[in-house]
């Protein structure tokens, strides 16, 4: 079966340090990867050349087999592949729909806003996430770090993403906010579409990923199946760079 | 390589300070020399006219020409001062920005044996040459014009830069003119404002404003130069006023000359500036030379307000009205087709008919 | 939910909190004046004076809003009104039917190159606006004086003297009504359309009586300057002047600005890269020909702000423009945008820009020195600032509380 995902040698450096030393990861379709690593391990770079941040110095991506170019945000998105980044990447000043549509927004006949498409969309979407949430007109600044993850959240699903990469996406998150995280990998992953989740927190990551790609220092130290190793075992991968013993 | 920029600059620095040094002494014994002028704001339209005099006579004595422009910053032209002094100069020439700041500079100067002509504006230091157009007479002659268009009313006066000590000369000198009528009852001065920077679009605001708190009973207007009258004038024009209310100004700048012309302004005092520029640079090459402020030619002690005797030189300013403007023709000053532009009818002078 | 009546109506609580500004404004300066701020002469010639500040200060809010500042607005129409003066009246022959038209053009093309320069300076170079727009500030005053030398150009084009405003710069009272009653139309339109398009989508509408309230308030007003504008007639006649051209001029700007601001995505990006300019980026919004849009914007505006100065004046004088970025930005940040980015409205601008020149036509009727009303100003600008932060705060305050 074609991947859905394979980034192949992947080389990025920032001046004179190499962030990515020939890193990879690959993810099929209805899977959930979990992508570790200490800080500076360069799994939130992987993730960023993959969603378009920044471009890759060196290596190949592929998706669905076919190799592809992925130069700045619009490339990743146009191919299906959308982030919730780390800081949210909100504009707070801008409400909860206008973030939503940011770059994509609908326009009408002679290139106007279509405010109440956009509108009626993003609603429509929020409440599948959260029907609580009501403050459509607010500037997102003004909301909670939950609420901030919503729209986030659905600004994500919104447009029929094949891949959707998630960059620590519990880590300010309650109790409650983080089931729903939880709820929501679980169905989009019964709808076919790959997740890759970068985390710290290996029992999140237990829960919800069915393989892990460990990191350290901008190289892979190696891909397991969650089923097969314990926490001690990822642990030890992600300080000392050591494999588990086979069991 | 920037070591090396720096040692070729300081290289280059000593030989200006020994050069410096050595015109100084030739400037005694009536060699060469270097005269510096200070300019307060070159930006403003009418020293240029003067630097190209002041330029024309040094060459015509065989002296040096070097300057700076202060831009309307007191700081700045103590700056340049110091400066003008640092490259050897052997007289300065100063229009002062502001007559009070100026002084520590020019002390500087003077501890420096390095003789001051004040040009144009007053500077109250003792010792200093002080060579202008006589401001008060120019704010008579302004008055007098006028008056004479409209002896009884209501006045304005659209005065100059409130820093700008020139501002009060010719308003002194206005006043003066006014006062009879301002005691007989007859002169009623209805409006008086300061334009912030000599600018024209301020007058015009000001004016514009006067108009409407006096329900346009305004009889006639002192503008205190060329800039402010074609303020006040478009303030006039809006409201269907110009032409029947007489206007002053100063500096006779072309598109006054013009306004003169078409009747729109009635009198603008021509400082011929090329005038002052040639004396100043022949009073500066003599004070270089040696000669005492007090043995130039043609001075006279003059008392400031400030209540100091300086040596000085008074020239006369020519009022120019619609009966004499073939003076500044004949004089070169503008050209007959630029002073003639848009002039037709009866009331065209004479030297833009035929 | 809890909203005020204003919140119901669907006004914008500061835009409203300005205008009241304005009208206390006015009333103490009618008082303190003897009766005669509010008369249609000075409140005609007050639409005209504010009319230079005001085009500027349109496209100020948005180089605000994206974080940046523009400095060399004064310089840029003093520079371009100096363009236009010696084009028209030395170099092409003046008296042409042409003349007026190609050589604003030019004079517009010019400060549109100067923004289009400086946004690009700062966009792709990454040299901060500051420092870009202040070497632009020195530039292009330089440049003003060098064209003729410091030497003023008079007299202009008459018909170009009509940009101008003055005796004869206005529509007329027909025209005036026509402009008063195409402005009510089209707000009507667009918020029935509004409110038409939503319902489309299944969105409960606010009741009609309140837009009926809205739109009767906003018509009340525009009438109502339209009827000011028409009570001014050219002085020792019965011809009534109505709206002067400048003022045209200046309603023009705002409403596309705000057109442009509000409906168009370019808007939006606008205030996405004042907000949070990174998530702009990996949102895909191409930041950098905004950016250089912006300022290119901005300095067709200052051009045609001195096109208008330049007019009035009846002459191209260097120094056309003089210290007018100052009153531009306190125009911008009087009218609620804040200089952290993010934020702000053209409407308020112009606002601002009203209130600043009430306050100066005001004082100058009563006679005050300009050194006084200088201090005046800047008074005023500091308390309008704290009173717009204390808004935020309290704004902000109550809805962070609603979880």
């Amino acid at each position: 079966m074609t991947m859905l995902v394979e980034m192949r040698d992947i080389h990025k450096q920032f001046g004179g340090v190499a962030a990515l030393d020939g890193a990879e990861l690959w993810l099929e379709a209805g899977e959930v990867l979990g992508l570790l690593g200490h800080n500076g391990a360069g799994k939130s770079t992987l993730v960023k050349v993959l969603c378009g941040a920044y471009p890759a110095d060196r290596g190949e991506i592929l998706l669905d087999g076919q190799r592809v170019e992925i130069r700045n945000p619009r490339d990743a998105r146009k191919l299906g592949i959308e982030t919730i980044h780390q800081t949210l990447a909100l504009a707070d000043n801008l409400d909860a729909v206008a973030n939503i549509f940011l770059g994509r927004e609908i326009v009408k006949w002679g290139g106007a806003l279509d405010q109440a498409a956009m509108d009626h969309a993003g609603q429509k979407v929020l409440a599948r996430l959260n029907p609580n949430f009501t403050n459509h007109h607010v500037p997102v600044g003004s909301l909670s770090g939950g609420q901030r993850q919503v729209v986030a959240i659905a600004r994500a699903i919104q447009f029929q993403a094949r891949v959707l990469v998630m960059d620590e996406p519990t880590a300010a998150l309650g109790p409650a906010e983080t089931a729903m995280v939880g709820d929501l990998v679980r169905r989009l992953q019964t709808e076919g579409m790959g997740l890759i989740i970068v985390s710290h927190d290996l029992h999140d990551v237990f829960s919800l990923c069915g393989r892990l790609t460990v990191m350290r220092t901008g190289r892979p130290v190696g891909h397991v199946r969650t089923q097969d190793v314990t926490q001690d075992d990822v642990l030890g991968m992600i300080i000392a760079g050591r494999m588990p013993v086979a069991a | 390589m920037f070591g090396r920029r720096l040692f070729g600059q300081a290289t280059l620095g000593a030989a200006l300070v020994a050069t410096g040094a050595a015109t100084r002494a030739r400037a005694q014994s009536g060699r060469p020399i270097t005269i510096g002028v200070s300019w307060s704001n070159f930006q403003e339209e009418r020293w240029r006219t003067d630097e190209a005099a002041i330029r024309a006579t040094l060459t015509r004595l065989g002296a040096q020409y070097i300057s700076a422009d202060a831009q309307a910053n007191n700081g700045k032209q103590l700056s340049d001062i110091e400066a003008l002094l640092t490259r050897g100069v052997s007289a300065l020439i100063i229009l002062a920005q502001d007559s009070q700041a100026i002084q520590p500079a020019v002390r500087r100067a003077q501890a420096d044996a390095i003789p001051v002509l004040g040009y144009d504006r007053l500077i109250e230091v003792p010792g200093v040459f002080y060579l202008t157009f006589d401001n008060v007479e120019v704010g008579r002659m302004q008055a007098r014009a006028v008056l004479q268009r409209k002896p009884t009313g209501n006045y304005v006066l659209i005065k100059g830069s409130s820093s700008d000590p020139n501002a009060d000369f010719l308003a002194q000198g206005q006043h003066e003119m006014l006062k009879p009528g301002v005691d007989a009852g007859t002169i009623h001065i209805v409006g008086e404002q300061y334009t912030d920077g000599w600018r024209p679009e301020v007058a015009q605001r000001n004016m514009e404003q006067i108009l409407t708190a006096q329900n346009n009973a305004v009889d006639a207007v002192l503008a205190a130069n060329d800039g402010t009258a074609g303020g006040a004038i478009a303030a006039l024009t809006a409201q269907g006023m110009a032409g029947r209310v007489p206007v002053s100004g100063q500096d006779a700048d072309h598109a006054a000359l013009n306004r003169i012309a078409l009747g729109t302004q009635t009198v603008s005092v021509w400082k011929d500036s090329r005038v002052l520029g040639a004396r100043a640079a022949e009073i500066a090459v003599a004070m270089a030379g040696g000669t005492a402020p007090a043995a130039v030619d043609g001075a006279a002690k003059w008392r400031s307000p400030g209540g100091m005797s300086l040596d000085s030189i008074l020239l006369t300013p020519v009022p120019i009205t619609i009966d004499n403007l073939a003076l500044v023709v004949d004089a070169g000053w503008i050209p007959r087709e630029r002073l003639c532009r848009g002039v037709s009818g009866s009331d065209a002078p004479a030297v833009c008919r035929g | 939910m809890k909203r005020g009546i204003l919140g119901s109506l669907g006004i914008d609580a500061r835009l409203a909190a300005l205008l009241g500004t304005l009208a206390v404004i006015w009333l103490v300066l009618h008082v303190l004046t003897d009766g005669i701020f509010l008369t249609p002469r000075n409140l005609w010639n007050l639409a005209s004076q504010t009319a230079v500040v005001g085009i500027m200060a349109c496209g100020m809010v948005l180089v605000i809003v994206t974080r940046r500042i523009d400095l060399s607005v004064g310089s840029i129409a003093g520079c371009a009104g100096m363009v236009i003066a010696v084009l028209q009246v030395e170099v092409f022959a003046p008296g042409t039917w042409w003349n007026p038209w190609v050589t604003l053009a030019i004079g517009l093309a010019v400060g549109a190159a100067i923004g289009a320069a400086q946004g690009a300076l700062n966009a792709y170079l990454a040299i901060p606006a500051f420092v870009v727009t202040l070497a632009g500030l020195l530039i292009f005053r330089g440049i003003a004086w060098l064209i003729t030398s410091g030497r003023t150009v008079a007299p202009m084009d008459p018909t170009f003297q009509l940009l101008g405003g003055g005796f004869q710069g206005s529509i007329g009272d027909t025209a005036s009504w026509v402009v008063g009653a195409l402005g009510v139309a089209a707000l009507t339109f667009l918020r029935l359309s509004a409110r038409a398009r939503r319902q489309r989508f299944g969105f409960t509408p606010r009741p009609l009586w309140t837009e009926a309230v809205t739109i009767l308030l906003m018509a009340a007003l525009i009438l109502g300057f339209v009827a000011v504008m028409n009570s001014y007639t050219r002085p020792r006649t019965d011809i009534v002047q109505g709206i002067s051209i400048p003022v045209l001029v200046l309603i023009g700007v705002a409403c596309a600005l705000e057109w442009l601001a509000r409906t168009r995505r370019f808007g939006r990006y606008v205030y996405a890269i004042g907000g949070n300019p990174e998530a702009a980026r990996l949102a895909g919004v191409p930041s950098a020909r905004i950016i250089v849009a912006v300022f290119a914007l901005m300095g067709f505006l200052a051009a045609l702000a001195g096109a208008v100065a330049t007019a009035r004046l009846n002459a191209g004088a260097n120094s056309t423009g003089e210290l007018a970025e100052l009153s531009v930005i306190a125009a911008a940040v009087i009218g609620g945008t804040s200089l952290a980015g993010g934020s702000g409205t053209v409407a308020g601008a112009v606002l601002g820009a009203l209130i600043m020149q009430s306050l100066d036509n005001g004082m100058v009727l009563l006679g005050l020195p300009s050194a006084l009303r200088n201090v005046i100003i800047g008074v005023v600008l500091i308390v309008a600032v704290w009173a717009d932060a204390l808004w935020r705060r309290r704004a902000g305050g109550t809805r962070g509380a609603e979880a």
